[in-house]
Formats: C-alpha cells, sequence, structure tokens
C-alpha cells in the first residue's frame, strides 16, 4: 500500500522534472510519451490502491518541519474519500493529458505546458492525500500557481496574462483565509493533522468552531469561484481547452469543496456556517445559472455552469449530506470535463472560433462524434434522467428539502429553480452550437479533428451517462454503492431516510422539470427558431446585458476596491515618492558637493603627497603612542 | 662593547630620517625606493644593536628577515618602476596621478 501511494504521487513530479531539465532537448514525441505515461502511472496506482485493502492508511513520508512542539510532517491519510477523489483525478487527468497531445499539436512550447501539467497533477494529488494541513496547503498553493500559470500559457496576449494575474490574485484572497485557519488550528488543537483535528472537532468551543467553520468556507468560496470571489473564472477561460477541463471544472475548483468535506466535523459543528454555505451555494448557483444564459462565448457558458453547479456542491455541504456533494463533484467532474473537451474539439475544428451564435448545423455534419458526446454531457448538466447529473442533483435537492426550517424551504425553491435554468442553458447552447442555421455563418471551412481528441471523450460520455448508477437511491437500504462506500467519512449520512413518498415526488419532479426544461429550450433556441430567442441580440437589452456581464460583478469590484486602490498607488507614486522622496533625495544631494569640494583638493593622487601624508600620519601615532 | 648602544641608535636615528628625507622630497621613483631601503636598513641596525645589548640573539634573527624582505620588495619595486617607465616614459613619482579625485 505505502508503495503504490509513494508511486502514485510522485509520478507526475518526476515528469514534470523531466519537461523541465530535459523535456525540449529530445524529441517531442518522447515528451508526449513520458507526460501520459506518469499520469497512466498514477491512475494504475490509484486502481490499485482502491482494490488493496487497508484503508484508512496514514503513511509519513517525511518529517517536515520540527520544531519545539510544532511538527508538521509530509503525511497522507487514504480513507474511503481519499480513495475515490485520486481515482477520479486521475482518471479524468490521465484522459486530458492524452487529449492534450493532440490539442497542443501546432504549440511549440509544449514541454513547458506538459510541464504545468503533470506539476498540477501531482500538487492536486498532495491536496487530496494529505493528512497535514501545511502539507495540504502546500499544495492547495501548488495548484492555484498551476492554475496562473496555464491560464496565461499563451502570455504573448495581454488578455491572457490578465486573466492569470487576475485568477491568482482572487484565489489568493481565499488562501489568507486558510492560512489564518491553520494557525487557528495549530493554537486550538495542537496539531495540524485532519484526522487528529476531526477527532478533536467536538472538544473545541463554540466560538472557535464558528470562525474556523468560517475561515474554511472563506478559503473554498476564493477555490471553488463561489460569491463573492467568482469572477476569476469567466476569465480563466482564456487557458487552452484541456486546461479549462483539467483545472477549471473537474479537479481545482472543486478542491474547495474537497477541504469542507475533509473537514467536516469542524465545519458542522456551527449551523450558523452550514446555513451560510448553503445560502451561498444556492446564490452562487442561481447567479451563475442566470449569467450562462445569454453568454455568446462556448466556453464561458460552461464556466458559469461551473460555477452554478460547484454552488450546487456547496449548498449539499450546508444541508450536511457531504455523501450527495461528493457524488455530485464526482459525475460533474466527468460531464464537465467531457463538455469542455468536446467544446475544445469543436473550437480547435472552427480555428478557434468560440461564438455560439455562429455555429449550426455545418458543425454536427462535420463533427458526428464530438455531437453525440456532446449531447451525452448536456442529458447530464441538464439533469435529464437517467443520467449521472440527475441522480447526484436529485440528491441534493431531496437533502436540502428534507433538511427542516422555513430558511432551508426557500433555499429549496432556489435550487429547484436553478435545475430548471440548469437545463435551459444547457440545451440553449446544445442546439446554438450543433443545430440551426446560424445568424452570422463561420467563415472558412471545417476542419478535421484529430482522432485521438475525439477517442478519449467515449469514455468521459459513459461516465456522464451512466455514472449516476453507482448511486442509486431506491435498490437497498443505507444507499447506493456509493454512499456506502463513503459511509466511514466522518460526517457522513450514506442514506437520506426520505418517506419513500417525498422521495418519489422529488425525483419525479425533477424530471419532469429536466424534460420541460429541454422542451422549452428546443422551442426558444432549437433549430426552427419558433421564438426568435436563437438570433435575439444578447447585448440589446438592458438586462440581458447586465446578466452577459455577469450582473456586473467585473465592474462592481473595480469601482469599489481597483480604482481606489489603483488611486492610492498614483498618490503614492507620484506625489509621495517622486514629489517628495524623490525630489527631496536629489535636492541633499546637490547639497553635497559644497561639503565635499574642501577635501577635494587633499586627493592629488600624487605619490609624493601619500608618502608626505603616510609619514606625517605615522609621527603623529607614535607620538600618540610616546605620550 | 666599545661603542654604546646609545650610539648605535643614533646612527639608526640619523639614517632613518635621511632616508625619510629622501623619500618624501625626492621625486624620482628610484631614489625613493632607495630611500626606503636606507630606512629599512636603519631599522635593522637598530635591531642588531639591541641584540648585542640584551645578549639575544632574536634580533638579529630579526634582520636577516628583513633583508630576505627587503630584496624581494626591491625586485618588485624595480620590475614595477621598469613597467611603469615603459608604460610612460617617465620616471618623475608626479607624473602619475591616476589617483587624483
Amino acid at each position: 500500500m505505502k508503495t503504490t501511494l509513494i508511486i502514485l504521487l510522485l509520478a507526475p513530479l518526476l515528469g514534470a522534472l523531466y519537461q523541465i531539465i530535459a523535456g525540449s532537448r529530445f524529441p517531442r514525441r518522447l515528451a508526449e510519451v513520458v507526460s501520459c505515461a506518469v499520469i497512466l502511472v498514477s491512475f494504475v496506482m490509484a486502481t490499485v490502491a482502491f482494490f488493496l485493502p487497508g484503508r484508512p492508511e496514514t503513511i509519513l513520508l517525511y518529517n517536515w518541519i520540527n520544531v519545539d512542539t510544532f511538527s508538521a510532517g509530509m503525511d497522507i491519510h487514504f480513507d474511503a474519500l481519499a480513495a475515490i477523489m485520486t481515482l477520479m483525478v486521475t482518471f479524468v487527468s490521465s484522459l486530458i493529458t492524452i487529449y492534450s497531445v493532440s490539442y497542443m499539436d501546432q504549440d511549440l512550447d509544449y514541454s513547458r505546458y506538459f510541464a504545468y501539467l503533470n506539476l498540477f497533477v501531482f500538487f492536486m494529488l498532495i491536496i487530496v492525500l494529505a493528512d497535514n494541513l501545511l502539507f495540504l496547503f502546500l499544495g492547495w498553493e501548488g495548484v492555484g500557481f498551476c492554475s496562473y500559470a496555464l491560464i496565461g500559457f499563451h502570455y504573448q496576449e495581454l488578455a491572457n496574462a490578465r486573466a492569470g494575474r487576475k485568477a491568482f490574485l482572487l484565489t489568493r484572497i481565499g488562501d489568507v483565509g486558510l492560512g489564518i485557519a491553520i494557525s487557528l488550528f495549530f493554537v486550538t488543537c495542537h496539531s495540524l493533522s485532519i484526522s487528529t483535528i476531526n477527532a478533536q472537532a467536538a472538544t473545541l468551543s463554540a466560538g472557535t468552531a464558528m470562525t474556523l467553520g468560517f475561515l474554511l468556507f472563506w478559503s473554498a468560496t476564493g477555490k471553488s469561484a463561489q460569491l463573492p470571489l467568482l469572477v476569476w473564472l469567466p476569465d480563466a477561460m482564456a487557458g487552452p481547452t484541456p486546461v479549462s477541463a483539467l483545472i477549471h471544472a473537474a479537479t481545482m475548483v472543486t478542491a474547495g469543496v474537497y477541504l469542507l468535506i475533509r473537514l467536516f466535523p469542524v465545519v458542522s459543528r456551527t449551523p450558523e456556517v452550514l446555513l451560510t454555505i448553503a445560502i451561498v451555494g444556492t446564490v452562487t448557483a442561481f447567479y451563475a445559472a442566470c449569467a450562462a444564459m445569454v453568454q455568446k462565448d462556448l466556453k464561458r457558458v460552461l464556466a458559469y455552469s461551473t460555477i452554478s453547479q460547484v454552488g450546487y456542491m456547496f449548498l449539499a455541504i450546508g444541508v450536511g449530506d457531504i455523501i450527495g456533494s461528493m457524488f455530485h463533484l464526482l459525475t460533474h467532474a466527468f460531464f464537465k470535463s467531457l463538455l469542455f473537451l468536446a467544446a475544445g474539439a469543436v473550437i480547435h475544428a472552427l480555428h478557434d472560433e468560440r461564438d455560439i451564435s455562429r455555429m449550426g448545423e455545418a458543425v454536427r455534419r462535420h463533427l458526428p462524434v464530438v455531437f453525440l458526446v456532446f449531447l451525452a454531457g448536456s442529458l447530464a448538466l441538464g439533469g435529464e434522467p437517467p443520467t449521472a447529473g440527475f441522480f447526484s442533483k436529485g440528491r441534493i435537492l431531496l437533502a436540502t428539502l428534507q433538511h427542516g426550517g422555513m430558511v432551508y424551504k426557500a433555499v429549496w425553491v432556489g435550487a429547484t429553480c436553478t435545475a430548471f435554468l440548469t437545463t435551459l442553458y444547457t440545451f440553449r447552447l446544445f442546439f446554438m452550437v450543433f443545430t440551426g442555421k446560424p445568424a452570422v455563418p463561420h467563415q472558412g471551412f471545417i476542419r478535421e479533428v484529430p482522432p485521438l481528441m475525439v477517442w478519449v471523450l467515449w469514455p468521459l460520455a459513459l461516465f456522464a451517462l451512466f455514472a449516476g448508477f453507482c448511486n442509486l437511491p431506491y435498490l437497498q437500504a443505507g444507499g447506493g454503492w456509493l454512499s456506502r462506500f463513503l459511509a466511514t467519512t466522518p460526517g457522513a449520512v450514506p442514506d437520506l431516510q426520505a418517506a419513500p413518498s417525498l422521495e418519489w415526488v422529488v425525483e419525479n419532479g425533477d424530471s419532469l422539470l429536466a424534460i420541460v426544461g429541454l422542451i422549452l429550450a428546443y422551442f426558444l433556441y432549437g433549430p426552427k427558431n419558433i421564438l426568435g430567442w436563437r438570433t435575439a441580440d444578447a447585448s440589446a437589452g438592458r438586462a440581458t446585458a447586465l446578466l452577459l456581464s455577469g450582473f456586473g460583478l467585473d465592474r462592481l469590484y473595480a469601482t469599489l476596491l481597483v480604482r481606489p486602490y489603483e488611486g492610492i498607488s498614483r498618490f503614492l507614486w507620484h506625489t509621495v515618492d517622486e514629489s517628495v522622496l524623490d525630489r527631496g533625495l536629489l535636492r541633499s544631494v546637490k547639497m553635497l558637493p559644497l561639503l565635499a569640494g574642501g577635501l577635494q583638493g587633499w586627493t592629488t593622487g600624487l605619490l609624493s603627497t601619500s608618502l608626505k601624508m603616510l609619514v606625517l600620519g605615522f609621527t603623529a601615532f607614535l607620538v600618540f603612542l610616546a605620550f | 662593547m666599545i661603542v654604546s648602544y646609545g650610539e648605535i641608535l643614533l646612527l639608526a636615528i640619523c639614517l632613518f630620517f635621511m632616508g625619510m628625507i629622501c623619500v618624501v622630497t625626492r621625486r624620482n621613483l628610484l631614489m625613493i625606493l632607495i630611500g626606503v631601503e636606507i630606512m629599512l636598513n636603519a631599522a635593522g641596525i637598530a635591531f642588531v644593536g639591541a641584540a648585542l645589548r640584551w645578549h639575544s640573539l632574536d634580533g638579529q634573527a630579526f634582520v636577516l628577515f628583513l633583508m630576505a624582505v627587503a630584496a624581494s620588495e626591491v625586485a618588485v619595486g624595480l620590475a614595477l618602476i621598469v613597467y611603469a617607465h615603459r608604460h610612460s616614459g617617465t620616471l618623475n613619482g608626479d607624473g602619475y596621478n591616476l589617483m587624483k579625485g
């Protein structure tokens, strides 16, 4: 078990080191093979570790810091939760790395790309496996860095570099929260080990538990792009599409959710924290779904839908159903990375065209396979029964409805509306990309998509359609397979124990809603363009323009934070630095020649003067010694 | 001892000051070097005298070292002077004022 886990963790790091040291010196093919091979090795090891007995297991890799009473080791805690997350991360990232080989075909800077990609997987695995919070923080910052580097991968264009910087700074705001939380954990629990902290969670004082809960939630909002720290994710779409699929859909943005699940005993101590998480999750989900309704950029629609779906995961945590959250995290990883990769294929075929109003029937004719897998992904995202998205979202909605309190009922209403909106915008996207005549046709021919890019879509499509069956609600008492598998996780509720009638109503209501949404989307945005919404200009109306800009959140932050900050900076720069400090210094410098003028005559540089001075100096010295 | 230690010291002081005056007043690099040598030898005489006065050979041993040092110093100094002469064609010490501030 120990060897397996070490290989699992270190293989991507070795791959990254290879790319950094030797990637561009050897043939390109070798670099591609190595980067895929190390991730596949990780995936195989994850599968082996999944089936090996002996969970949960804690392994100390290296005693990192040992000062006085403080000790932080690089240690791994491999329990059921980590096992299934590792499996998902390595599976998705191996497919995406293979896809990248084709996608980055024309790019000369391949070794930098693969280095960051492998490094990202390494840091992500640290987050998933780490038992020590400081070790986890290492991975947490590491994925942030890789995300920054990959968003701005084509840094020659200023917009991309800006997007990377924005993502980095905004997630950093959240990371401050995690840093404070870690310090607080050390002060109160005298340990940074997650298992120890979870065991001690019940003994924390109420105030501390509440502070810690809010701090953890704060850090999770940054990483997982929730309100108010979400504006970086739509801009992060500047990166290459496989990167969006891996980092900004499947793995990194769910790290915040994973952190909250890992430390759920601490988070769930305070009902206020849970309520906040549920409300923020729902509001974010609703907000992003609205914004996704009008976006014209193919990847931005998917970005907003990612924010929205991660909002559901937060909601699930807020109602105390971490298995539901984890279930949605897994299914979302499959169908969203599928959608991103398929979108990448479409964008690739259309020569980097991202505007969905320029796509249409022609895309479907040229890319029939991509059409099929995109349909599978859309069905799952739209929550159509019986795909994976239907079951995972259904469980969250059921758990919310079951949770007592009027506030939670209101949250349930919001979440259900969002589910309906999700179906609408998903199929708006689908219909506009693959059917009908485009308002402004795409100029130029549609090129072939490399076969490798299409093959990797199939496994994901299968999972998007059928992954829901691993957690079927009705078949067994005690929940489906996934629920029973994760039952040992601290704070998990495997079986929601809803009344069968309630469950029946909710499940059928959800199905009905999803199907109605699909039909409505067909009428609104379908190929026939029956109501004319399809060709409507999104930036024309005031309301749609507001939605297009994501409720102007960017502008709000610019007015509230960025402008004042720039103003202060400019004041400090022009007034304080240039006028006061620089000019003052220059003035005082002008005084110096006056002082130096007297001494200047002494340094003649002549040998005779030096010798005379030497004699005089020695004489003075000796006279001083004599008396 | 035929000559008293005081007389020896007087000789050494005279020699030392002669050397020093030579160093300070002359402009020729060679003469300055010779002045330095005279000063060194004056110190040597003082050492030898002191060794005789206190019947200890330490002073004489020191003079041996002093001679070695003086020899090597002259070797290096002369080489530098020859180089400087070749470089600028003058032996006048005040012709070199590259160090002027």
